[in-house]
Parts: C-alpha cells; sequence; structure tokens
C-alpha cells in the first residue's frame, strides 16, 4: 500500500480530520507515516504554543553602537585583522545605519526634530497581521454577534453618536480576556472618541487606532493612560465611512511608531455614525 | 524589498562585503533581538546582547562556514552563547542582592530555552514565506477555521491552500533543523 498524501499528513498535523478511514488506518500502522506526522505535528505544536511570537526590532540606538563599534575596529589598526581583501576594511557606517551607498536604515528613527505625531500615519508594516485581522473581523462581523452597537441620544453637553463594544480577534488567544468600549461623541468644534480597555497587565502601552477599510491605512489617535482609558479628538475631516474600525494595540517601548501588528480588541462604527459625524 | 534574501546576505557576507553587516542586521536584527527580549528580563539586557552579537559575528566573520551550517543557524548560535553569559552576569548579581538581603538565590536556569528559541526562529521564518503562503499557514495555525474555509475565506483554490500548508510546514521543519544543527 502505497504511504498516506503528504498534503492529508500536513491537514492531520493541523489538527484536521483529513483524508479516508483507509489514509487514518494506513498512517497508524505505518512506522514511516507515523514519524512524519509526528514531526509536523511538533512544527504545529511549536507554532501555536501560547499564540504567535511577534518578532520584535531592536531600539534603533542598538544599530548606532554596533556601527560605532566597527568603526572602533577600523581606526585601531592592530583591531582592523579582519579586513577585507582589497584592505578597505569594514563597512564605514553612519548613525544613520546607512552606508555611503544606497539602501534603507534598518529603522526609522525614533524620535526626531520635525517628527510628530502625525507622521505615524503613514504606515507599511504588519500587512499581514492587519489583513489576517482583516479577514477575521469580516468572519466576525458575518457571524453577526459581536459588535454590539447602541445608538445613543442622552440630553447631554455632547452626545453620544455611538458606542462600540471592543473585542478580542480570534486569532489572538493570548487576549481572550480582554474587551472594550469606544463612545463617539460629537462636541460642536469636534468629535471625540472615548476608549476604555480591559486587558492584562503587559510590559508595554495600549495604544488606539482608527483602521481603514483597505485594510493597511491606519490612523493613530494616542495612547490609554495606565487605567487604559484616554478621549481623544479624531482629526478634522477624518472619513469615518472609511476609517470605520477602532484597534486597540499594545506596543512594546521600542520607539517604533508603526503599529506593534499586536491587536488586543477590535470594533467596527456603525456606518450612522459617519453620517452624523459629517453633519 | 525590504528584507534581503538569506543567500544575498550569507553570500555578501562571507566575501567580506562592506555592506554585509548592515544587510545582516537589516535581516536578523529582529530574530536575535527577539531571542534576547525572550530569554532576559530586562530590555536592556537583550539590546546589550544584541549588540554583541552583530559585533563579535562581524568580527569573527572568517569563523562563519556556510558549507557547515546556515548564517541564520550560526547567528542563533552565537546569540544562544551571548544570552547565557548575560544570564550569568545577571544571576551573579542576583545573588549578590540574595545574600545582601538574606533571600534565596534565584533558581532560574541559566541557559535560554529552546522552546524560546525554536518558537522565534519559527516566527522568523514564517514572517519569510511568501504573502500568499504566510496568510495561510497562519490563519491555519492561529484561527480555527479549517483548510476547506480558508480557501473560501480568501478565495483561492482547495488545492492550493493544501499546497501552501504541506509547503509551509515542511520550510518550517527544515528551518528549524537547519538552525539545530548548526549550534
Amino acid at each position: 500500500m502505497s504511504h498516506t498524501d503528504p498534503e492529508i499528513l500536513a491537514l492531520r498535523a493541523l489538527g484536521e480530520q483529513a483524508g479516508s478511514a483507509q489514509d487514518a488506518a494506513h498512517t497508524a500502522q505505518c512506522a514511516d507515516c507515523q514519524r512524519e506526522l509526528e514531526r509536523l505535528s511538533g512544527v504545529v505544536e511549536l507554532a501555536r504554543g501560547d499564540g504567535p511570537v511577534q518578532l520584535e526590532q531592536p531600539p534603533a540606538p542598538v544599530w548606532d553602537r554596533i556601527a560605532a563599534a566597527i568603526d572602533a575596529d577600523t581606526a585601531q589598526p592592530g583591531v582592523a585583522a579582519a579586513a577585507t581583501a582589497n584592505g578597505s576594511g569594514p563597512a564605514h557606517l553612519n548613525h544613520d545605519g546607512n552606508p555611503p551607498s544606497a539602501g534603507r536604515p534598518p529603522h526609522p528613527p525614533s524620535t526626531g526634530p520635525g517628527r510628530t505625531p502625525r507622521a505615524r500615519r503613514r504606515r507599511s508594516r504588519g500587512k499581514l497581521a492587519v489583513a489576517v485581522a482583516g479577514v477575521a473581523a469580516g468572519l466576525v462581523i458575518g457571524i453577526g454577534a459581536t459588535v454590539a452597537i447602541t445608538e445613543l441620544a442622552r440630553p447631554s453637553a455632547s452626545p453620544a453618536v455611538a458606542e462600540v463594544a471592543l473585542r478580542p480577534l480570534p486569532q489572538y488567544p493570548q487576549w481572550r480576556g480582554a474587551a472594550g468600549t469606544a463612545v463617539l461623541r460629537e462636541t460642536p468644534s469636534a468629535q471625540q472618541l472615548a476608549v476604555s480597555v480591559t486587558a492584562p497587565r503587559r510590559v508595554g502601552f495600549y495604544e488606539v487606532w482608527l483602521l481603514g477599510r483597505n485594510g493597511t491605512s491606519m490612523i493613530s489617535l494616542g495612547d490609554l493612560d495606565a487605567a487604559k482609558n484616554g478621549t481623544f479628538t479624531l482629526p478634522a475631516g477624518v472619513d469615518l465611512s472609511f476609517y470605520s474600525r477602532i484597534d486597540v494595540s499594545l506596543q512594546p517601548f521600542n520607539g517604533s511608531t508603526l503599529h506593534s501588528s499586536t491587536s488586543v480588541v477590535r470594533g467596527s462604527l456603525p456606518s450612522s455614525a459617519a453620517g452624523a459625524a459629517g453633519g | 524589498m525590504d528584507v534581503p534574501s538569506d543567500e544575498d546576505v550569507s553570500a555578501a557576507f562571507a566575501k567580506g562585503d562592506p555592506d554585509a553587516l548592515r544587510l545582516l542586521y537589516q535581516r536578523f536584527g529582529s530574530l536575535v533581538y527577539s531571542l534576547a527580549r525572550r530569554s532576559l528580563a530586562a530590555a536592556a539586557d537583550a539590546e546589550d546582547v544584541t549588540q554583541q552579537v552583530f559585533v563579535s559575528a562581524w568580527r569573527g566573520r572568517d569563523t562563519f562556514d556556510p558549507e557547515r551550517g546556515s548564517l541564520a543557524g550560526w547567528l542563533v548560535a552565537i546569540t544562544r552563547n551571548r544570552i547565557t553569559d548575560a544570564m550569568r552576569a545577571r544571576r551573579r548579581d542576583d545573588r549578590v542582592l540574595a545574600t545582601m538581603a538574606a533571600g534565596a538565590p534565584s533558581e532560574d536556569p541559566a541557559v535560554p530555552s529552546d522552546q524560546v528559541v525554536n518558537r522565534v526562529v519559527l516566527a522568523d521564518e514564517l514572517s519569510r514565506l511568501p504573502e500568499a503562503q504566510r496568510l495561510v499557514m497562519t490563519l491555519a495555525f492561529y484561527s480555527d477555521l479549517t483548510h476547506e474555509q480558508i480557501a473560501e475565506v480568501l478565495q483561492i483554490p482547495l488545492g492550493t491552500v493544501k499546497s501552501h500548508i504541506r509547503r509551509g510546514l515542511q520550510r518550517l521543519r527544515s528551518r528549524l533543523e537547519a538552525d539545530r544543527v548548526a549550534h
């Protein structure tokens, strides 16, 4: 009898009931197929663990220190034993991490003159996480149970336009216990979003974002305080029918202004909020 | 591409190319730092280890032999050693403090855990998969979707999903084995 189809073994390693009863019987008694299944299952188990591992970028000063150490080598002939064949020695690197030739620095500078919070409004990294989260969010909305929206019309000075429940994404099981609310209010001069989150205490800080419907555009609103609350003024003229999702991320203290790709909770503004906000 | 390919980095590094260290850092900076960050309690220690790994990799680049293993595996081995050194140094500090406070000395093992190393290496390899395959693997691992549901959600053929999953798992396994061999 031939061995079990490798695709079936791969799916079984993921925990799916793939293949026929015959396949299962063969796998159970064939040492080769059994070993292959165990190896693949080991990879799956390791990858799943307690959720995805987020790779962290080292803070920008680390590169500066490396470049400085290497530059110091070239300045001392005794240490430059590892010089290249043409005698030029290790690269001379400026402190943005760029050698004189072209190339992108490994990091954007974390802070610097002229850098404003608005600079974080463009991003290009973490497309996968956002795309995946987008897919997941689509499913969630498809199931139709998790986005609780309450239209409110309190006779207060700044009426709430909408109240949105924020929920963890299913693919991040480590945030299963997290939750939150976002209340959109209209004041005479601005729209304000009050966000409140309950989540486990972790190293880092919580940051609030508006996500575009294309799954890649983002606007950073700001950081939550130690009690995980915050009230943010939305940029005037923002299109909430496009920037309709609210995301709270856990950000490491690494100086990066980009979304960490660690989404803690999310929720979607109702389409009526965009209409109300425009008026 | 923001991140250079492993082949480019390895070739440039073996030649002592002036750009090689920058390429090495762009490609493996997050791997080395994430390993250190997950093994060491203090972020400052992780930064120090990252710096030491790249500086000693550059100074010792003559000792890298592509015949004996991958560049990633070689770097992971250097990182493990540096993490071990940092853990021991930290433990000495703790002992001193414990003696002063008459408390119990720390019982933490002074080596990085294989589980931590392997999980970070896997995450690194996952991040290197082509976008479509990475999306499939991420959903296969971290959502409760079956491969049929993944095909439906992503609107790609079932056969493509199955082949991404099979090849993806094989590739992840090969990477783990390559990095394991090298230390």
